[in-house]
């Protein structure tokens, strides 16, 4: 089977981004034209020499992506709206990936725009019910996992609230999270308790942003100029879904690994190659859980690794230095590319109060309902 | 009175319990939860490989938590929902009875015939309960 690694190179030369925030006025082509516009005068490039764009979104309506573009000048590009859940501008940055790496197109833009949707979810379509009213619901899945972790693994409330400390607090110096407020472990334990031990603090808002990354070739590279210390190369990307639960190991975390080790050996590293991750937290659980799966701890020390400082900026391996989904914001189609935008900076070492020492390799992932499960290996040549 | 969830299951002779319908492949032998109309979710053979078979309402409880707050239309917090392993040995997300200290870890639970209102209909819906001596 053929990897990214097997084709052409692919780099990440450009990354741009519109603040996330809850839900406004703000036009979503505001949102994600901020970001287009971005990521191409990071790239320092113009927008005639984008060839195709794939928007992620979910919550905006049909064509979203081409109506938006318009406004950049109608200059022929393809256009794909990609809709893959919370992966939504994780799968569109696959797909530009896969375009650029096959050789059908040179420079491609991978852009994620939301605005608060209806929440229309395709599994409420399905005809089939469920026992529990709760079944659909992610949150009640890991509050779960949760409580049997408290007694399984000696995990405890004051963990969950160290992960969205941390990313909290990261966060304060992210001027495009949604969340820029430092929060103590107590302010998260203090905060509205929602489900079993999670309190309000430890999960998700919902909200609206944009996110874009400009992915090119070498020849893209060389011909339009780009300056050496902007590309960042993607080693691999890899998608799946979940299989039936075997145990007690939610499905979801168990093709979180698969992704993880799939993404690893095509990109030809280890986890203890990972200097930066960032991870789909949108319940404090997950990134204790995925800190596991991804080798970054031994599994059932997740806790540990995160008591230690292992995944705090200028630990082992920072996680979620952007805040993560917890305080930088998950608004669905920007999210993943988002993810790319953070990891691009710690790679160049621009990421400023936030940067990650001596950066080299980094990875994104998320989790898209359903469930699936998507990875993104970058590194720094 | 109705069931709220009649494709899930019927209501048990004695009129309390509440018997789950599962499906049997044909085709790979698996009894799978819920019956599904499109195929089997185990082995991907047509709706018309499965059979309809009565599952017992029993599970082993595997964990539990109290919702605090409404997060879908048909909860009313406080509310407890645990994750079980139901007689063909899959995990499933149910509701429970009542309040979190009638519950532990491990403990044999049973499918329960249980009142409840959607808007003004009252319906029979499924809750899970300790098993009655």
């Amino acid at each position: 089977m053929t990897s990214l690694k097997d084709l052409r190179p692919v780099h990440v030369v450009g990354v741009g981004m519109h603040r996330y925030q809850f839900a406004s006025d703000t036009p979503y082509v505001t949102l994600g034209l901020t970001a287009v516009r971005a990521a191409l005068s990071d790239a320092g490039i113009a927008f005639a020499e984008v060839e195709s764009a794939y928007v992620g979104c979910t919550g905006i309506g049909l064509a979203a992506g081409r109506i938006m573009l318009n406004h950049m000048g109608s200059t022929g590009l393809a256009v794909t709206q990609v809709e893959n859940a919370s992966a939504s501008g994780s799968s569109a940055f696959q797909m530009a990936c896969f375009e650029v790496a096959s050789g059908l197109r040179d420079c491609v833009l991978a852009v994620g725009v939301d605005k608060y949707g209806d929440q229309v979810r395709a599994v409420n379509k399905e005809g089939v019910n469920r026992l529990s009213d709760t079944a659909n619901i992610p949150l009640i899945r890991y509050a779960l996992m949760a409580e049997h972790l408290k007694t399984a693994k000696g995990l405890t409330q004051e963990d969950l609230a160290r992960v969205a400390a941390k990313n909290h607090t990261n966060a304060a110096t992210n001027p495009f999270a949604q969340f820029q407020k430092p929060r103590s472990v107590e302010d998260i334990l203090n905060s509205t308790l929602v489900a079993g031990s999670t309190t309000s603090l430890m999960c998700t808002p919902r909200g609206e942003g944009g996110a874009a990354a400009i992915l090119c070739s070498e020849d893209a590279i060389r011909r339009l100029g780009i300056a050496g210390d902007k590309p960042i190369r993607v080693l691999s990307s890899v998608l799946r879904s979940e299989e039936p639960q075997k145990g007690r190991e939610l499905p979801s975390v168990t093709v979180a690994q698969t992704v993880a080790e799939q993404a690893y050996h095509e990109a030809g590293i280890t986890a203890a190659d990972l200097d930066c991750v960032e991870l789909h937290d949108a319940f404090a659980i997950e990134e204790i859980l995925y800190t596991e799966t991804f080798g970054l701890a031994p599994k059932g020390e997740g806790q540990h690794f995160l008591r230690d400082g292992g995944s705090a900026i200028g630990g082992r391996c920072c996680v979620n230095s952007s805040g993560g989904l917890i305080a930088q914001g998950h608004p669905l189609g920007p999210t993943g590319i988002g993810q790319i935008h953070e990891i691009t900076r710690q790679l160049r070492g621009t990421n400023g109060d936030r940067q990650q020492p001596r950066a080299r390799t980094g990875m994104a992932h998320m989790i898209g309902l359903g469930t699936i499960a998507i990875a993104h290996v970058l590194q720094r040549e | 009175m109705d069931l709220e969830k009649p494709d899930l299951y019927r209501l048990a002779d004695d009129d309390r319990r509440l018997t789950l319908r599962a499906g049997r492949c044909a085709a790979c032998d698996a009894l799978i939860f819920p019956l599904s109309p499109y195929g089997c979710t185990a082995c991907g053979a047509e709706p018309s490989a499965l059979t309809e078979e009565p599952m017992p309402g029993r599970a082993q409880l595997l964990t539990f938590i109290t919702i605090h707050q409404r997060l879908a239309p048909g909860i009313t917090p406080p509310c407890v929902v645990g994750e079980a392993r139901l007689a063909n040995g899959e995990i499933h997300e149910i509701m429970l009875a009542g309040t979190g200290d009638l519950y532990t870890d491990d403990m044999q639970l049973e499918a329960v015939a249980t009142e409840i209102t959607r808007g003004d209909t009252p319906l029979i819906a499924c809750r899970f309960a300790p098993v009655e001596a």
